[in-house]
């Protein structure tokens, strides 16, 4: 079987030869084309996605961290700021009301002198009013009772010298 | 086997047709199946992608395997081509076997000598061919004598058994398998009669599972012992 290595060496493999190599290289290129440039190309490309994946991965969860560092940081800040809000709001209501308080008594002992001045001052008036009508309405009566058994200046006089009596008492 | 062989000239030179029809076929088999496995390629790969891709790294691994650094990459895509088409290769002849007359027309390309002397001459081209590129011909030439001068002769010849061995391992393992396969068909088609079907079937589907595993081997080993060679010749000091 072999016999024809040895009567055809000088022309029949040659052509074997030739068409073999051929026949590769042509199917290599075509692989190539086909299947191996894009398989790799791709192939690569996973790679380098998946890196990248990691790496993005990587890089956000250390943002997370911050970004949950930074919350608590101003979490603590603002219960701080809150408890000093409060602080001071209760401060100046304090005070607020001590001034209130103070105002609201000075002006009620001001009313209350007002008032019992001006409570005096109606007593004044109606003891006034109430002295000259009692004067003359004990005129009349007394005029009407008794008339003619006083005379009305003796009369007047005595009722004068009474009610004198009468205020001094009174007061 | 053993028949007188289909021969053309064409140009002064001889085509044998047994071992051209068989080379075409087993390089439209293989392009076949990787242009089908590649149709759909996408980042999240699927079905044949994803054949296509553990095809791809398990020849990127065997050429990873000896050959070191960067200048894998270079070799990435001979590898593939040279294992898909030394397997198809193998296998083609345990299924298909076409004979017309005395002239067998079909059957492993392996299973000549010439078919694999020229792979095999193939990888060592590359492997020169890139052992001068990577060195420049002086580190290339000087590599012949390493590590002593003693060593030139040796060196040399070296070249040529790497060649033989390459090419004669692969075409002593498929023509055997062929040729043990025929002889078991023959003993069916024999003088026995019909009863000779009966033990002939068994050996015949023996010798042929046992013969896709023999292929397989042979396929892997060619592209080990060819990263093996390229390495050599690209980085001669280890």
């Amino acid at each position: 079987m072999l016999s024809h290595l040895i009567i055809g060496a000088s022309g029949l493999y040659l052509g074997d030869m030739l068409f073999v190599a051929i026949s590769f290289i042509v199917l290599m290129a075509v692989i190539a084309k086909v299947a191996w440039n894009p398989v790799s190309k791709m192939m690569a490309e996973r790679a380098d996605k998946i890196a990248n994946d990691i790496d993005s991965a990587q890089k956000s969860r250390q943002e997370a961290a911050e970004l949950a560092e930074k919350r608590q940081e101003a979490l603590s800040h603002s219960r701080a700021e809150a408890s000093d809000i409060v602080a001071d709001a209760k401060q100046s209501g304090e005070k607020q009301r001590t001034t209130i308080v103070a105002k609201a008594q000075t002006e009620a002992t001001q009313y209350k002198q007002n008032a019992r001045k001006d409570i005096e001052q109606e007593r004044q008036d109606a003891l006034k009013n109430v002295q000259s009508d009692v004067a003359d309405i004990s005129i009349q009566i007394a005029t009407k009772i008794i008339k003619k058994q006083l005379d009305p200046e003796g009369q007047q006089a005595l009722i004068n010298s009474y009610i004198e009596g009468l205020g001094k008492h009174e007061s | 086997m053993g028949d007188p062989v289909p021969t053309v000239k064409f140009l002064g030179l001889t085509f044998n047709i047994a071992n051209d029809l068989s080379v075409l076929l087993t390089c439209v088999i293989v392009f076949l199946f990787v242009f089908l496995l590649s149709r759909h390629i996408a980042l999240k790969p699927k079905g044949g992608q994803n054949v296509l891709e553990w095809l791809i790294e398990f020849t990127n691994g065997i050429v990873k395997g000896s050959i070191k650094g960067s200048d894998a990459s270079h070799f990435g895509l001979y590898a593939f081509t040279l294992f898909l088409f030394i397997f198809v290769a193998n296998q083609l002849g345990l299924f298909i076997h076409v004979q017309v007359g005395e002239f067998t027309y079909l059957k492993s390309p392996t299973a000549d000598p010439i078919v694999t002397l020229t792979l095999s001459f193939m990888t060592v081209a590359l492997a020169h061919a890139a052992g001068v590129q990577k060195n420049g011909m002086k580190g290339y030439l000087k590599s012949y004598t390493a590590p002593f001068l003693v060593f030139l002769p040796i060196n040399i010849f070296e070249q040529f058994t790497d060649f033989l061995t390459l090419g004669l391992r692969l075409f002593g393992n498929i023509f055997a398998g062929e040729m043990l396969l025929n002889k078991v068909a023959g003993l069916a088609t024999g003088s026995g009669g019909w009863f000779s079907y009966v033990y002939a079937f068994p050996i015949e589907f023996l010798w042929q599972g046992f013969s896709v595993f023999i292929g397989s081997v042979q396929a892997f080993v060619f592209v080990t012992l060819t990263s093996v060679y390229i390495s050599q010749k690209v980085s001669p000091e280890e």
